[in-house]
């Protein structure tokens, strides 16, 4: 059990071992190098198990870069024998492949075990290089594709290809043509010069790398300032190395930059798309708000208006009568109570007042029984013949349900005053006899349809009342149709989406 | 006479048990509640239950829904139904049993105590009492239709407090005019509205209630 957990904290550590004896073999075989370093290694794993852990990738990394040191040697000559972990490389003109091969498995395994082991590291180094993309692209980004071309042309040109003489082209005129196509990339687009710049420097980096490994050796070879055509004797060539390096630098410097310009300059058609949209359902959105905080703003002032003519006045006479009948009754009794008889009228009138008051804010039924039975109420009320067909979810069509059913209680208000405002329109206007309601709830939307059978013609602009009934339901998205031929059918048409998505405003 | 009363506003609870007592009511209980107010009209058998539409928990129509609980437990159980608003649809509700009983009021006709009186012992007796404001809606509904617009005036006030369930007694009284004239105007609505004539209070009013509601 203490063996599993110390096993358990340290598995990555114990990597060490393997590596460290790799490393002491590589460095000199048998020389009693090997139990002094894994004597090293043990100490570590058991004294500093997270040094150790961080150790490894570095470890497996270094043995990768020794396998490539490793090739090159031989390809420069070393004909001997050449052990490398689990391969090694004979004569021959590809002996070296499987070398390279075992190190660039240890490469991509150090690299893996570096994001595995030194996650802060990694994430820190990566956030940082990314961070760039905040930057912009200069017109010194873009003078970069300068040495780029010049260096292309170095190795394309007049002298060699990878060791291969490059013969049959016109150097000058081909010269000439690329450094004026490179000026004007340079003058009329940075971006794309700084791209292209991008492009180049990594290529050429790496090339840089390729050939400080594999030197090839050609007379009249040059890469950048290291002029190869007199070097006869194989030699490593870390000046290769270090220009190949630099050029790499500027590439994955400038890469994030060039990255986000593109990004930035050519939005996503789709991106787009969503933009537009968005701003249209802002504006939407805006002229809705407005309309519903004027409603409600204008429906408050109304009801302040209404209480105070009506209940409010009702209740200070009542208040005055009882008060005069209180004076009278000593004096006669008759008048007094004629007096409270007339208070009781009053009383019956003010509470008749509130009755209508509540019932145009929210009415009643509606918020006993829902909007099935709110509408059916209201047909009863109508003095038309009506017919319903109402469909709507839950309890709330069929007698006794909560309140609202699943609509909610807005929604439902907005299209119970829908279509009262259309019933009452067919009542005044319209010379119906028959008047027919539709309610159903389907397909995400809840609709309704007031259909009489007057004569029609009715001008849905002409009128207030549709128009504030309309702006009222364009709060939750709703819509109001009307079709009204001369001659009938007039038909009002309401529907109000029951938004399940994003852009929710009600759920009905 | 026994009375069971369901009323959450306690000013209006109190009210109504001082004036039902003060006339010699029975409150044999006032409940806040719909499920109390189901089981005292279940357990009390009352002679009328005086019933607020709105009541806990939910404070929608569960005072309502009690009393139609109740008089589907025990049939033609009386009650009568109070509300600060009164609509058709609940009124059809009430009246859908046929079994009488049954009264539908706003409640300021509390204030009117000989009225009210009178419309619970109309219901006490198994009759049926309905609001005003309900059977000007009901008239109103109909006021194009053909046969009515052929009564006189006079007839179509008959035939509105014909429809309240008040008696022909009560009709006189109300119109100033004798319970004779009552009796031929009466006669000639149901003529001219093609009902069988009657002279039971109630079924007169289920029969002029089911044709205004046809």
């Amino acid at each position: 059990m203490i063996f599993a957990l110390w096993l358990r904290a340290r598995r990555w550590g114990l990597l060490l071992l393997p590596v460290a004896m790799a490393a002491a073999m590589m460095a000199g075989g048998a020389h009693g190098l090997i139990p002094a370093e894994l004597g090293i290694a043990v100490l570590a794993i058991v004294f500093a198990p997270k040094l150790a852990a961080r150790l490894v990738p570095f470890g497996v990394l270094g043995l990768a870069v020794f396998g490539v040191h490793l090739a090159r040697t031989y390809r420069d000559g070393n004909t001997s024998q050449v052990q490398y972990l689990f391969v090694h490389a004979g004569p021959g003109a590809w002996g070296f492949w499987p070398v390279l091969a075992e190190a660039g498995v240890l490469f991509a395994a150090g690299l893996w075990l570096l994001s595995r082991l030194d996650a802060p590291l990694v994430r820190a180094l990566a956030g940082q290089w990314l961070d760039r993309r905040r930057g912009g692209i200069s017109a010194i980004h873009g003078l970069l594709l300068i040495p780029v071309v010049v260096l292309s042309m170095q190795l394309l040109g007049p002298h060699a290809w990878f060791g291969r003489e490059v013969a049959g082209l016109d150097v000058l005129l081909v010269d000439l043509a690329v450094a004026t196509a490179a000026l004007a990339l340079i003058f009329r687009s940075r971006a794309w010069a700084a791209t292209v710049a991008v492009a180049g420097l990594l290529v050429l980096g790496a090339y840089g790398w390729l050939i400080a490994v594999f030197w090839p050796a050609v007379p009249g070879f040059a890469y950048g300032f290291s002029d190869l055509s007199n070097n006869s004797v194989p030699a490593p060539l870390w000046s290769d190395a270090l220009q190949g390096s630099v050029l790499l630098a500027l590439g994955l410097w400038l890469t994030p930059r060039v990255m986000r310009h593109h990004l930035a300059g050519a939005p996503d058609p789709e991106l787009a798309a969503r933009a537009r949209q968005l701003t249209q359902r802002v504006q939407t959105l805006t002229k809705t708000r407005h309309d519903a905080v004027d409603t409600a703003a204008a429906e408050l002032r109304r009801i302040e208006r209404d209480l105070h003519d009506g209940a409010q006045a009702r209740l200070v006479a009542l208040g005055m009568s009882l008060q005069a009948a209180e004076r009278l009754f000593p004096v006669n009794p008759q008048a007094a109570l004629a007096l409270v008889t007339e208070a009781k009228e009053t009383s019956s009138r003010a509470l008749a007042d509130l009755r209508e008051l509540v019932r145009g804010i929210y009415p009643p039924v509606l918020a006993d029984r829902g909007l099935a039975d709110a509408v059916r109420a209201l047909a009863l009320d109508t003095p038309l013949h009506t017919e319903l067909d109402i469909d709507l979810p839950g309890p709330a069509a069929g007698g006794h349900a909560g309140p609202a059913g699943t609509i909610d209680m807005p929604v439902a208000a907005a299209v119970y005053f829908a279509i009262a405002e259309a019933l009452a329109n067919a009542v005044r206007h319209s010379g119906a006899r028959t008047v027919r309601i539709h309610l159903h709830h389907a397909a995400g939307a809840l609709r309704a349809q007031v259909t009489d059978d007057g004569a029609g013609g009715a001008d849905p602009a002409a009128g207030t009342g549709l128009a504030g009934v309309e702006r009222r339901l364009a709060t939750f998205d709703g819509i109001l149709a009307v079709s009204s031929p001369p001659g009938g059918p007039t038909i009002v048409a309401i529907e109000v989406p029951c938004a399940s998505s994003s852009a929710k405003t009600s759920s009905c | 006479m026994r009375i069971v009363i369901g009323e959450d506003l306690f000013l209006l609870r109190e009210g109504l048990v001082k004036l039902l007592s003060a006339h010699g009511f029975e409150i044999v209980a006032a409940v806040a509640t719909a499920p109390e107010l189901l089981a005292a009209l279940v357990d009390q058998r009352p002679d009328v239950g005086i019933v607020d539409v709105r009541l806990p928990p939910t404070h929608t129509d569960d005072g309502l829904r009690a009393a139609l609980q109740a008089r589907a437990e025990v049939p033609g159980l009386p009650v009568l139904v109070l509300s600060q608003y009164v609509e058709q649809l609940y009124a059809r509700e009430l009246l859908a049993d046929q079994a009488g009983g049954v009264g539908y009021l706003l409640k300021d006709r509390v204030f009117n105590d000989d009225q009210f009186t009178g419309a619970i012992r109309t219901v006490a007796a198994g009759g049926t009492v309905l609001d005003p404001e309900v059977i000007r809606k009901l008239l109103d509904r109909h006021s194009r239709a053909e046969p009515l617009t052929r009564l006189t005036p006079r007839e179509r006030e008959v035939l509105a407090l014909m429809a309240e369930g008040r008696s022909n007694a009560a009709i006189a009284q109300r119109l100033f005019i004798t319970e004779k004239a009552v009796s031929k105007n009466a006669a000639g609505i149901f003529a001219k509205l093609d009902l069988a004539p009657s002279d039971d209070d109630n079924r007169r009013v289920l029969a002029v209630l089911a044709y205004l509601e046809s």
